[in-house]
């Protein structure tokens, strides 16, 4: 891996709820304009590592995005430098429209003419958020909602974008078109880290993957050679 | 008829001036969760504010609006974070005791700096009357109904189309995704209740024009600006117009039709009525 190419550095991170541990010294990177995938079943700490990385939950070890310590800073701070999140369950702005939601997720860009532009780009990337841009976010179908959670994600112009649990409870075709659009907004640069249960799901499109259990990284490699890896195969794709 | 239309017209002008009041609360308890018992206050300091500037520097209280808005826009950024603050998202309690408590301070302290004296704005044209035919409109009255309703538009325009106005209904919605996209909740709890509260400075202002200011007024028309929100939802300002247009005409009635001693028992029937067969609101969602 070449130095350079590192997006984020992530050390010997520990966290946990007050005296219980969750994550132990969990050790990864991500390069830029690569998608990884955070794979482990229900409660192996992919939610709480997503929340260490953008600084919600303190914790030891070190993260770096960029070069830049996050250490010692603060959610907001974090997210001014590029690092956003689409939380799980969406949770869009229910009783606004899809366009408010978009322009909602720009809200600390100053840039008015060029989020004007995103916004059409958003359109372009995903044709029927174009269609309901007038739309109630909370009156559209649960792909049509996980939709519009990443575009705000992407209007806040991410340098990486933290994808958590994308699939959960959408139709295999609707999680084949989000597939699509991942692959779309890599070309545009923005790379992606994808936190998913769905093993086969986020194999097939990441390019390499972690695999968490119980708090610690328990497999790493490309995803094409966790995807022929006998403990995977047996443990998560139930073949 | 006559008689009827003329009611009917009262009503209309009352319950715009009605919404604007109520405007304040159904934001601040929308956004921050606190149901402000010190509301009617705060229209009572708006009251006085205006009653000081046209009585000492011969400010219209019209044209002085933006000064007595201003003014309580500050008052409430300042109660906000140095005070308010502290029961953000609190339980629903803590944020009576303590907005009780303010409003008890804030009638005594009126009580002592303005006198317990009934004040009343009286501008020129006070006594001037619009001649309609069927119905006689008193110009101050149409002035604060016009105002009234420049305010509520005004508001939803603000929510509906600003970068700040989205954040507030962001913020409503979903605090933790709006700090997720970069919210700062305080500044931004700050200035909903400084609008809040600036809203119901001007409200204090119009109201003194049409009615009497004391520094006890505020009891019953916190009381009133509660039944409106809960009548006309707390999302939508022309909710809000809606449920305050429809208290109005039901206080005017009652006081043609029954007696004007009813029409409080009228209103707030309604509003007993309406938490028992539509608690979320007639028009939109409740708290």
């Amino acid at each position: 891996m070449n130095a350079s190419k590192v997006l984020l550095q992530v050390d010997a991170l520990s966290a946990g709820y007050g005296p219980m541990r969750v994550l132990h010294e969990i050790s990864l990177t991500v390069c830029r304009a690569e998608i990884v995938a955070l794979v482990g079943s229900n409660g192996a700490g992919k939610t709480t590592l997503l929340r260490a990385l953008s600084r919600l939950l303190p914790s030891e070890g070190h993260i770096t995005l960029n070069g830049q310590a996050l250490d010692a800073m603060t959610p907001d701070q974090v997210f001014a430098r590029g690092m956003v999140q689409v939380p799980e369950g969406r949770q869009l702005f229910d009783r606004m429209s899809v366009e408010d939601n978009l322009l909602m997720g720009a809200y600390a860009r100053r840039d008015t003419v060029t989020v004007r532009r995103d916004i059409e780009r958003m359109y372009a990337l995903f044709p029927r958020l174009g269609e309901r841009r007038r739309q109630l976010a909370g009156s559209m179908s649960g792909g049509e909602q996980q939709m519009c959670a990443m575009a705000r994600a992407l209007m806040a112009a991410p340098v990486l974008m933290m994808i958590d649990e994308m699939s959960l409870g959408l139709a295999p075709v609707v999680v084949d078109q989000l597939l699509d659009v991942l692959t779309e907004i890599r070309r545009n640069g923005v790379t992606v880290l994808l936190v998913e249960q769905d093993v086969q799901v986020a194999l097939s499109i990441a390019d390499r993957a972690y695999v968490i259990e119980t708090g610690r990284v328990a497999l790493d490699g490309s995803a094409e050679a966790l995807r022929h890896d006998p403990a995977v195969r047996q443990a998560y794709l139930g073949i | 008829m006559d008689l009827l239309a003329q009611v009917l017209a009262n009503g209309v002008l009352l319950g715009g001036l009605y919404a604007v009041m109520a405007l304040g609360l159904a934001l601040a308890w929308g956004v921050l969760n606190i149901v402000n018992l010190a509301h009617g206050s705060f229209i009572m300091l708006g009251g006085y504010a205006a009653w000081y500037l046209f009585t000492w520097l011969h400010i219209d209280p019209f044209l002085g609006l933006p000064l007595t808005a201003a003014m309580m826009f500050a008052l409430g950024y300042a109660l906000q974070r140095g005070v308010l603050n502290l029961i953000v998202r609190a339980p629903m309690f803590n944020t009576l005791l303590l907005t009780f408590g303010l409003d008890v301070v804030l009638s005594y302290l009126a009580q002592i700096v303005f006198s317990a004296d009934f004040r009343t704005i009286n501008p020129p044209y006070a006594g001037s009357q619009l001649n309609l035919g069927a119905v006689v409109l008193p110009v101050a009255r149409l002035g604060a109904f016009t105002a009234a309703i420049v305010l509520t538009v005004g508001m939803w325009l603000f929510l509906l189309h600003t970068r700040i106005g989205r954040a507030i209904r962001a913020t409503a919605q979903n605090l933790n995704a709006a700090r997720l996209y970069g919210v700062e909740p305080r500044h931004l709890y700050a200035l909903t209740f400084a609008i809040g509260c600036a809203l119901a400075g001007a409200s204090g202002a119009l109201y003194g024009t049409v009615s009497q200011i004391n520094p006890y007024i505020g009891a019953t028309l916190t009381a009133k600006s509660f039944a409106i929100a809960i009548i006309g939802g707390l999302d939508n300002p022309l909710g809000v117009l809606v449920g305050g247009l429809f208290l109005g005409l039901i206080e005017s009635l009652t006081a043609l039709y029954i007696g004007p001693t009813w029409s409080d028992v009228a209103s707030f029937g309604i509003l007993v009525l309406v938490l028992i067969v539509r608690p979320t609101g007639l028009l939109g969602r409740t708290a």
